[in-house]
């Protein structure tokens, strides 16, 4: 398991799956979060579940600046803070109201989630671009056996032809599954981008499979 | 033009979302489907022998297959829906038709096993969908790559709206779509579509129009 108490930068998602005005949810090792960019592009990422009503915030929606709950429109600022609630069009919401929010860093067309209190910041990956996410319900050593390759603390380095090898960045994910994001050269050709994604198609077939027939831990 | 309809069916949601993205009108025909299994009484019957519904009627033409529908309904009113006649992109929109049954048998299972306890597997039906998913997922990756936010093409067409309904709703049968960015996204450029209508379960995207403005003590 990955430590948690001394702090660390989990990738969450491409910046590419989070346009402008919209949120998604997303999973850290401390729990669900709504992951939002407002309309001007700022991003954020709060606990996934509104305090009013308990419906989860990914469900809802970014209007301006605020993520809004679906179930009763109650909406929240980057920093957490209840702004409005329509019921109660003349009150202005306590301080008291708010979600606990998770900082956020985006480098390379990725975006990260502290857990805990990371000293730096998210490592960069130089000449890399990101080509998309997957879940596999495999663990990383299911997936390391796949790939025939051994995980490095930002995931693994994968040759999926002689001429073409692809970074494959893990993010743990409870109940052993592990979310990959497909890293690759920044001068791929739309082809060598397709046949990335069909390889980690087959890498993660190949290590569910292992998972499921028990060979990988 | 009727449309033997169930508001709670995604097949019936797929005929009247193209006919209102399309701005043909249809004569709505309500079916009690449940509790009153009206689609297997004998009057329907005899339009469907298959026993299901949606069924399109339109002068002597009888449609019992939503694809078909969805066909018909551009053919007659919009044919920028069927694609842009490429070699290519005409077998895409086939490949799509096709497969949209492959979501109709596992999440629609799914989803009628959840809410109306129709007998099955639930986990082999989710299994199955799950992997209809990423099937889908795995389509709008390379369509984004070869710079196209559609199944088919870089505008929507039949083939996407016969994929939504049942990729939409796949939470009602206890598939979770939080694993599908793709599918997010293109869930979203449909919603936005000018004259995108709802259905229960799949709901219109607020942040379009401007926040409703209620006067303090006026509600």
């Amino acid at each position: 398991m990955l430590p948690d108490t001394t702090g660390f930068w989990t990738p969450v998602a491409l910046s590419a799956d989070l346009p402008a005005g919209t949120v998604m949810p997303a999973r850290t090792p401390a729990g669900s979060i709504a992951l939002w960019r407002s309309d001007s592009g700022r991003t954020a990422a709060s606990a996934d579940r509104c305090p009013h009503r308990g419906m989860r915030l990914s469900h809802g929606f970014v209007r301006g600046e605020a993520l809004s709950c679906i179930y009763h429109g109650w909406s929240y600022a980057q920093a957490g803070n209840c702004l409005r609630i329509p019921a109660h069009p003349g009150l202005a919401p306590p301080e008291t109201i708010r979600v606990a929010t998770q900082r956020v860093e985006e480098t390379d067309g990725l975006i990260w989630v502290a857990v805990g209190e990371p000293t730096g910041h998210p490592p960069r990956m130089e000449g890399l671009v990101p080509l998309r996410s997957l879940m596999a319900h495999a663990s990383v050593s299911a997936l390391e056996i796949a790939a025939g390759a051994t995980a490095d603390p930002v995931g693994i380095v994968w040759k999926i032809e002689p001429s073409q090898t692809i970074r494959l960045l893990l993010a743990l994910q409870e109940d052993d599954q592990t979310l990959i994001h497909v890293m690759l050269s920044d001068k791929c050709s739309p082809a060598q981008r397709i046949a990335a994604s069909r390889a980690a198609e087959s890498l993660r077939r190949a290590a569910e499979a292992l998972q499921a027939k028990g060979i990988a831990p | 033009m009727k449309l033997y309809d169930y508001i709670l069916s995604p097949s019936c949601y797929k005929v009247r979302l193209m006919a209102a993205l399309t701005d043909v009108k249809l004569d709505i025909r309500p079916v009690d489907f449940h509790p009153g299994a009206e689609h297997r009484g004998a009057a329907l019957m005899d339009l469907n022998p298959a026993g299901s519904i949606p069924i399109l009627e339109d002068g002597d033409l009888i449609l019992t297959e939503s694809s078909a529908m969805l066909v018909y309904l551009a053919a007659r009113a919009a044919p920028e829906w069927l694609g842009s006649g490429t070699t290519e992109e005409t077998a895409r929109v086939q490949q799509w038709l096709s497969f949209s049954n492959r979501l109709t048998t596992s999440l629609g299972a799914a989803r009628l096993h959840e809410m109306l306890l129709r007998p099955g597997d639930i986990t082999e039906l989710q299994m199955h969908g799950i992997a209809a998913l990423r099937e889908v997922e795995a389509g709008l990756v390379e369509q984004g790559v070869r710079g196209m936010r559609f199944l088919a093409s870089d505008r929507p067409t039949v083939a996407d709206i016969a994929c939504f309904p049942y990729v939409a709703l796949a939470p009602d049968g206890g598939v979770s779509l939080d694993p599908y960015p793709a599918i997010r996204l293109w869930s979203r450029a449909l919603r936005s579509l000018e004259n995108f209508i709802e259905m229960p379960g799949i709901h219109r995207l607020h942040e379009l129009k401007p926040a409703p403005y209620i006067e303090p003590g006026g509600a």
